[in-house]
């Protein structure tokens, strides 16, 4: 698939997502001249410690998108074990190139897909949030107490939602 | 899921690699660092997913095995797409198929643009829509034949 094509599918994502917006998150680009980088704001999921923040967070899609992921970088500092606490980057599994895994932890399905839009990656985000995956930690500090001390985990999220609500609107 | 705690990656090698070559020709290549990217010509290959080098850098085992995926590819049937199919878009471009664009059948049905599932296929060799390894589907319908 051409360049241009890559840049074809981000804006109609872009037009759809304006014409009609996904529950859970809003979507927009951080410079209106860049097709290839996002700016995303992730209400907190109700029903889970991140619930009542506003997480921003960047995605910068490759040259040949969709045919490999875009990277994706929190902003807003977040307290959580699939997230680098000081990068911002997040470690998902459709976020991996597909293929041979040498971990072998990944099946296929769970990899990349030139089928991914902004939508389902930040569903799956999402659903991240709700429910960590303690087995493939970017902060392994968060994953040791999210499994082994769930009281100072929550304490750490819940300073990360509180400031996540002074800086939102920055 | 894979861990994604920091890690050299195979990338580095293949610098590693390019580094070599240049000290033959008596300049420090330290100095030089690599090249930068996206002035390489010629088409840049996937000899496994999260690496992207361009073919005078492959390895005699990555062209066999590029070549042979080639060859894998141009048995999956095309055509132009003439309206009468059920299919009206192709899922990795989000585009409509327009009368004249040329598709391709994978063994498991799902259709997409050729120029959309070739680059695709050269990358992973599954159906993007429903993850059916493609050759393990060709093989069975050579066996059925």
């Amino acid at each position: 698939m051409s360049q241009n094509q890559g840049v074809l599918l981000l804006r109609r994502q872009l037009a759809d997502l304006n014409k009609n917006p996904v529950e859970g998150f809003s979507a927009g680009l951080i410079d209106d001249e860049d097709i290839y980088r996002w700016e995303v704001l992730i209400i907190g999921p109700p029903d889970t410690y991140y619930e009542g923040g506003f997480f921003k967070a960047h995605l910068t899609f490759p040259q040949d998108y969709p045919q490999k992921p875009p990277k994706m970088k929190f902003m807003t500092e977040i307290w959580h074990p699939n997230i680098d606490s000081k990068s911002g980057d997040v470690c998902i599994s459709i976020l991996h190139d597909p293929g041979e895994d040498k971990f072998g932890y990944e099946r296929p399905e769970e990899r990349w897909l030139p089928i991914h839009t902004v939508e389902t990656i930040l569903v799956s985000v999402i659903s991240m949030l709700a429910d960590p995956n303690d087995e493939s930690p970017a902060n392994l500090d968060a994953a040791k107490e999210w499994r082994e001390d769930k009281t100072e985990f929550k304490k750490k999220v819940a300073r990360c939602v509180r400031k996540s609500q002074e800086t939102a609107w920055d | 899921m894979g861990n994604c705690l920091k890690q050299p990656n195979a990338d580095d090698i293949s610098l590693l690699r390019g580094a070599e070559n240049n000290q033959t020709d008596g300049t420090d290549s330290s100095l030089l660092g690599p090249p930068p990217p996206y002035q390489v010509s010629g088409p840049m290959y996937h000899p496994t997913p999260n690496i992207s080098r361009p073919v005078a850098q492959l390895t005699e085992e990555e062209q066999v095995k590029i070549a042979k995926r080639i060859g894998l590819i141009n048995q999956l049937p095309t055509g132009v797409f003439d309206g009468t199919r059920k299919a009206k878009e192709c899922v990795i471009c989000m585009g409509e198929f327009m009368v004249g664009d040329t598709v391709r059948y994978l063994p498991c049905m799902h259709t997409y643009h050729r120029e959309c599932i070739d680059d695709w296929l050269m990358r992973a060799f599954t159906c993007p829509s429903c993850m059916e390894p493609v050759d393990a589907a060709l093989l069975s319908t050579y066996n059925s034949l």
